[in-house]
């Protein structure tokens, strides 16, 4: 979606003399949007400028580590002509201008955000300098081609003009907004590709930094949950009669959510938590033991009940050459970020404040306003570092959990999860079974590539959400489970990463079909790629070792000569010298399309007295021009963290509707002393930037796979995976 | 009464003693920089230091740290050589373990100024990332241990 700039920065409304500009994209109304005060240069929504030269920033999306923050100040740094640590930032109030252009939600997901907001923050930024330059004009009586921003400044050539930014304020934001504002040729890029610092270092390690889990408005209490352990369950009865002589106790009362224990500070709730007894109301039918949901799922694969998503016919004949085939299956994943899901909320005269870390503010806001039934303009979101987000905090249970608690109590409340809880009361990744089968011929080709997939829907269960978030109040609840029940049939979410296979074979055909579970189910890192790469990228080394052909030739034999996927190929390969591994080293290779970024990996395993070890993994990404070097090798490092955390380890069970883990001794992340060395490499790339977040995560599991492959001649086709 | 000296200061207060230090850190003395992850003593979100050697505070009831010398990150002052390296290095993602990160790095350059990258990594195994900044750590604890000789006598000098 491209934007002129006439549609992008507009004149909304002119108040008492003060001109307000708004940045505006959706036909949303709401409330106007007052940020800082009058005496400030406000050129549109995100930016304003002190009259003491402070420069402040709205940070449209979600901090969660993956580096938006820094990325969104550089981008108007560089246009703005100033150094990136002058500009400083706050996270957006929930309001229209703010919402995602493509998605229209404040939503922080699918590696969107410098892919969607890159023009437009430059623009912010060349836009106010332009206008500063203008009130230097017309201080100086100088013209354009005098002037000169820089450092914060604007000179004129001469040098007898020098004014700083916030000696221009006070003129500017009585000037028209500059436009059609021409935007700084790549190659005088200072800071864009160039700065590699992160601006929320410093707050992030001297302890200041504020997350949800640290609001704590005036005489706030701490309140815990004892949710159902079974997803569909309610209270039935409680007794908290010795709960509350627990010293420090304050309340204990049922919600809609559970039974909540409110007391001075965590250590009382938990603790007086303990002493309560609750009887939830008995599960419902329907599949609740990980036995049974794995065999729904393979019986859905024996069936022939599947929905199309992509059917290429192939011109050759069925039933010649090779049949290989194999099944694949991998388990729920919960998302276990280190800050276990927190929310605060402070009632106020029409409705409430919250202070929470959330991916999707907007969504929080509207799960506040029904728990309190006010408009959704009566709740205020001060959304906070998220100590991790992974797609969970898109999520907003704890905000409706935390909003009911305050209703109830009608004082400053803290609600706050344990690491049970958070494990517990997942939105969790879906388990999936694929079948996937494809011939094999003698001159090398391949046709009759045939993946089936059997599974959850996540968007089944969370479109209906976002519906409600997007749609006017009153709209009830039943047609938008009918959308979300009309797109679980295809739901893209399950196939993506599947359906867009950029090998050329003969004759490509996927299909899926909605395994419907009693557990909430969310977005997990990458979502559909990081099971459907592991499938589509194992498989694809079984084909190659059936044509036996080398893995890394098999692919790029079967991918455009021009492509990505064989340039990043090309990248890792000569980044691990693949090939000529070390003498008992074992490689294994993966590639991969996600967030319209491609990256391919190699994983390299030793033996040790039989037992693979992890030795070295390789990445290469190409994800467009890149903002910040050091953060796009960060994110592909920690995404392939996050990969073989669940590559390794990852596997949450049910047992009677209720999940079976608690914390990281049974749900295992890596350590330190699990994680290899790891080389990244940046593909150059001129092109528009694609996503970072993500995409690291999908080729690592089946690279991994590959490896144990190569070093085993044992092909596993499940995870996660048993290492000796 | 409970009273300990933290972070150079003298505190004194009515708690329950089995109270786990942490949450006598975060909800009694407001100093959040000090982190819950999993309450278990499992990821080291909550590292502090007890007479400079760090402990999960999670698991520490605060009557173990009376009479006794408690740091907090907010104690290293905020541009301790570690500190400086962390910003430098860009270590953070989230940032929500890195309290704990810092607190445990400091603790083993007190007791072994020049670590090899072997002792980082055991010595930083007890603390989780879900963000997976594990180089970046041993990165900028081999940045301190080959240029500085730390003196761990500053740590209470506040
Ligand atoms: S919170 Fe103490 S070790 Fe995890
Ligand atoms: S930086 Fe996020 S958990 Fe370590």
């Amino acid at each position: 979606m491209s934007l002129t700039r006439r549609q992008f920065i507009r004149n909304v409304s002119v108040t008492g003399g003060a001109l307000t500009l708004g940045f505006q994209l959706t036909a949303c109304s709401g409330k106007p949007l007052q940020l800082g005060s009058e005496a400030d240069f406000q050129p549109d929504a995100f930016l304003r400028i002190e009259p003491d030269g402070a420069i402040i920033l709205q940070i449209p999306k979600a901090e969660m580590g993956q580096g938006v923050v820094t990325g969104m100040v550089t981008l108007v740094a560089e246009e703005l002509e100033v150094h990136p640590e002058r500009i400083g930032y706050a996270m957006a109030p929930v309001h229209s201008a703010f919402a995602d252009p493509e998605m229209r939600l404040q939503i922080t997901g699918g590696s969107a955000s410098i892919r969607v907001y890159h023009e437009i923050l430059r623009q912010v930024g060349a836009t106010a300098r332009e206008t500063l330059v203008a009130a230097a004009m017309q201080q100086s009586g100088l013209d354009r081609a005098s002037l000169e921003a820089r450092d914060g400044r604007v000179r004129s050539t001469d040098g007898a003009v020098d004014l700083a930014y916030a000696d221009l304020v006070a003129i500017a934001r009585a000037l028209p907004v500059a436009s059609d504002v021409a935007l700084k040729p790549a190659d005088q890029w200072q800071w864009i590709g160039h700065y590699d610092q992160r601006v929320d270092a410093q707050a992030k390690t001297d302890g200041s930094a504020r997350f949800g889990m640290d609001a704590s408005p005036d005489g706030c209490l701490t309140a815990v949950l004892l949710r159902c352990p079974w997803f569909d369950g309610a209270v039935e009865s409680f007794n908290a009669e010795q709960a509350l002589e627990h010293p420090g106790v304050v309340a204990v009362f049922a919600t809609e959510h559970g039974v909540a224990v409110v007391a001075e500070g965590y250590w009382p709730a938990r603790q007086a938590a303990g002493k309560v007894e609750v009887t939830f109301t008995p599960p419902g039918g329907g599949l609740r033991d990980s036995a049974a949901i794995t065999e729904a799922l393979t019986t859905a694969l024996d069936g022939d009940d599947f929905a199309s998503v992509r059917d290429d016919p192939a011109s050759t004949e069925a039933g010649q050459g090779t049949l290989v085939s194999g099944r694949y299956a991998v388990p729920f994943l919960a998302h276990a970020a280190m800050e276990p899901l927190n929310a605060t909320c402070r009632l106020t005269e029409d409705g409430c404040e919250v202070w929470v870390g959330s991916q999707a503010p907007d969504l929080a806001q509207d799960a506040a306003s029904r728990v309190l039934d006010v408009p959704r303009e009566a709740v205020v979101i001060h959304n906070q570092f998220l100590g991790g987000g992974f797609g969970r905090r898109a999520a907003a249970d704890n905000v409706a959990e935390v909003v009911a608690i305050a209703r109830e109590l009608k004082r400053p409340v803290k609600l706050v999860w344990s690491r049970e809880d958070d494990m517990r009361h997942d939105w969790y990744r879906p388990p999936m079974a694929g079948a996937i089968e494809a011939r094999v011929h003698a001159d090398g080709s391949i046709s009759h590539w045939q993946h089936r997939i059997a599974g959850p829907s996540i968007n089944q269960q969370v479109l209906p959400v976002m519906m409600g978030a997007m749609l006017p109040q009153w709209i009830p609840g039943g047609p938008r489970q009918l959308v979300g029940d009309f797109v679980g049939k295809k739901d893209f979410a399950s196939v993506e990463g599947s359906k867009e296979l950029p090998y050329q074979f003969d004759g490509v055909s996927v299909s899926y079909h909605n395994v419907q579970v009693p557990v909430p189910l969310g977005y997990w890192r990458s979502v559909g790629h990081s099971h459907n790469a592991f499938v589509v990228e194992s498989f694809v080394d079984e084909l190659a070792h059936a044509a036996g052909v080398d893995p890394l030739e098999f692919r790029r034999k079967h991918l455009a000569a021009d492509s990505r996927e064989r340039r990043v190929l090309d990248a890792v390969a000569a980044a691990a010298s693949w090939g000529n591994a070390p003498a008992g080293h074992y490689q294994g290779i993966a590639v991969h399309d996600s967030f319209q970024s491609c990256v391919a990996e190699v994983v390299e395993i030793s033996l040790v007295d039989g037992k693979p070890k992890l030795e070295h993994v390789y990445c290469a990404i190409d994800c467009g021009q890149v903002i910040n070097p050091d953060i796009v090798r960060d994110q592909m490092i920690g995404g392939i963290v996050f990969a073989l955390s669940a590559a390794l380890h990852g596997e949450i069970t049910l047992k009677n509707g209720a999940v079976e883990q608690s914390n990281y001794h049974d749900y295992q992340l890596l350590r330190q002393t699990d994680t290899p060395p790891m080389t990244v490499v940046l593909v150059e790339s001129a092109a528009p930037p694609t996503g970072v977040g993500e995409p690291g995560t999908p080729p690592a599991a089946p690279a991994l796979a590959n490896a144990l492959f190569a070093a085993t001649g044992e092909r596993q086709r499940r995870l996660p995976l048993r290492m000796g | 009464m409970v009273a300990f000296s933290l972070n150079g200061r003298n505190v004194e207060l009515k708690v329950d003693p089995a109270t786990p230090l942490l949450w006598v850190l975060r909800d009694h003395l407001g100093l959040t920089g000090t982190r819950f992850g999993c309450g278990m003593g499992l990821c080291g979100a909550c590292t502090v230091h007890l007479d400079g050697a760090a402990i999960r505070s999670c698991s520490t009831p605060v009557s173990q740290a009376a009479g006794r010398s408690v740091t907090t990150i907010e104690g290293l002052g905020g541009d301790h050589p570690l500190q400086r390296a962390w910003v430098e290095h860009n270590v953070p993602q989230c940032g929500y373990c890195q309290s704990g990160q810092i607190m445990s790095a400091a603790a083993l350059l007190a007791s072994n100024p020049q670590p090899d990258e072997e002792h980082i990594r055991q010595a930083m195994s007890g603390n989780l990332c879900r963000c997976g900044t594990y180089h970046k750590v041993q990165r900028a604890i081999l940045s301190v241990a080959a240029v500085e000789h730390w003196q761990p006598a500053a740590e209470d000098a506040s």
